[in-house]
């Protein structure tokens, strides 16, 4: 059982990436694109909220079907399951908000105790929160859901602010960069890896948003006025720029290891 | 090719805070209103008749000129030109929510429950003039109590 842990072989089984700087922009940036892209079917394209939703879910059935099959981390299978688990956790969230007039702080609150509700059994089950280990299915059900719980979270929260404090985007993307910068701090410092890391990962998703609002707002509302379009193409450019690099490093260490 | 990998970190690192520089440094000397319809907004207080234009969410005329337009097109009764214009709105509505949302929520929730009317009035399969026309005037009077607010 202890050879599992060794540093090289968990590095082959372990099915989600290391936690690099890398990890962090392409998921800042995935969630963007996400958006973005559900944007354009929902309202610009004309197949609105419904169909939009049933479509990104089916979607997301698929590539989470190929995720799981997967025998070790697949860059470009494992982030296209990242943006589609954050389209659709946004989408619950939007839901409930806009569809069923939830109340933000109601939802805010759900899903911070869904989330704390998902590692409690997580921890119940398997002894270990680490994502270095997700070996088996089992562990990889639940980094999944805890993923897709952050996204609805990160989303009522970000929208929650908006709304009870009029926090706008600039602002948006200071406060929550600060509140990462104090959490990566709070990691370096001797806090605890997987709490830190959860919490950074919830709010690089209000992150995210502010900052693509930031460039894709007009220039009246104080944005770069870049518009939906060219931001997503570019964020979609550093995002396939950085996957590839990751496909391709992962394809020939792996080929390394084998070799050896 | 090998290396790579080392640089894409310092080079991720660096061009993420530039970008937040750039934008936080851009979208700062707009705020501070050196020209523009957002500093409207906020530099006139109490004089009615010159607030036409501003409100809580900032200049709605852009919005409000399409929203006339749909309605004018509405009287003349060609539903189907009208729901083409009326998506004119919806997109730039929806474009702008990041921006005109955080400056006054309600009032945004106010416009955008006046909106969807309007929508589903012009979309629906059989769409019936006086629906439609009622749902306009709805959305116009939504406008205007809104900029008569500030």
């Amino acid at each position: 059982m202890n050879t599992l842990t060794t540093p090289s072989i968990s590095n082959w089984l372990n099915k989600v990436p290391e936690v690099t700087l890398s990890f962090w922009v392409i998921k800042i940036m995935s969630t963007t694109v996400g958006e973005t892209g559900a944007d354009f079917l929902a309202v610009n394209a004309g197949f609105g909220q419904g169909m939009t939703r049933t479509a990104m879910g089916a979607l997301l059935a698929v590539a989470l079907f190929m995720q799981l099959r997967t025998r070790r981390y697949t860059p470009w299978i494992y982030w296209l399951t990242v943006v589609l688990v954050s389209v659709v956790g946004t989408q619950i969230t939007d839901l409930l908000t806009d569809g069923l007039g939830v109340s933000l702080y109601v939802s805010t609150s759900a899903f911070a105790v869904a989330l704390a509700g998902i590692f409690a059994v997580w921890f119940w089950v398997e002894r270990s929160l680490s994502i270095h280990e997700i070996f088996t299915r089992r562990r990889e059900l639940f980094y999944w859901s805890a993923i897709l719980c952050t996204f609805a979270l990160g989303t009522a929260a970000g929208d929650l602010a908006t709304e009870a404090i009029g926090l706008g985007f600039t602002w948006g993307a200071v406060s929550f960069g600060s509140l990462i910068a104090i959490t990566y701090a709070a990691w370096r410092m001797g806090g605890n890896a997987v709490l830190t890391f959860w919490i950074g990962y919830i709010l690089t998703r209000p992150f995210g948003a502010a900052l693509g609002d930031m460039l894709t707002q007009a220039k009246t509302y104080g944005g770069l006025g870049m518009g939906a379009m060219w931001t997503s193409a570019l964020f979609l450019t550093v995002i396939v720029m950085l996957v590839a690099v990751a496909q391709f490093s992962v394809g020939s260490r792996r080929n390394t290891q084998a070799a050896e | 090719m090998h290396h790579l990998h080392l640089l894409i970190r310092p080079v991720t690192a660096l061009s993420a805070i530039a970008l937040l520089a750039l934008a936080a440094g851009c979208s700062k000397s707009t705020d501070t209103g050196t020209a523009g319809p957002a500093s409207l907004a906020t530099s006139q207080t109490t004089s009615a008749p010159q607030a036409k234009t501003a409100s809580k969410l900032g200049d709605l005329s852009a919005f409000r000129t399409i929203a006339a337009d749909v309605a004018a097109i509405v009287d003349k009764g060609d539903l189907p030109a009208a729901r083409t214009r009326i998506k004119d709105l919806e997109v730039a509505w929806d474009s702008a929510e990041a921006g005109l949302k955080p400056r006054a929520a309600d009032d945004w929730h106010m416009l955008d429950k006046a909106i969807d009317p309007a929508l589903s009035a012009l979309r629906t399969d059989a769409p019936n003039q006086t629906d439609c026309k009622k749902a306009m005037a709805d959305l116009l009077i939504t406008f205007d109590s809104l900029q008569a607010k500030l």
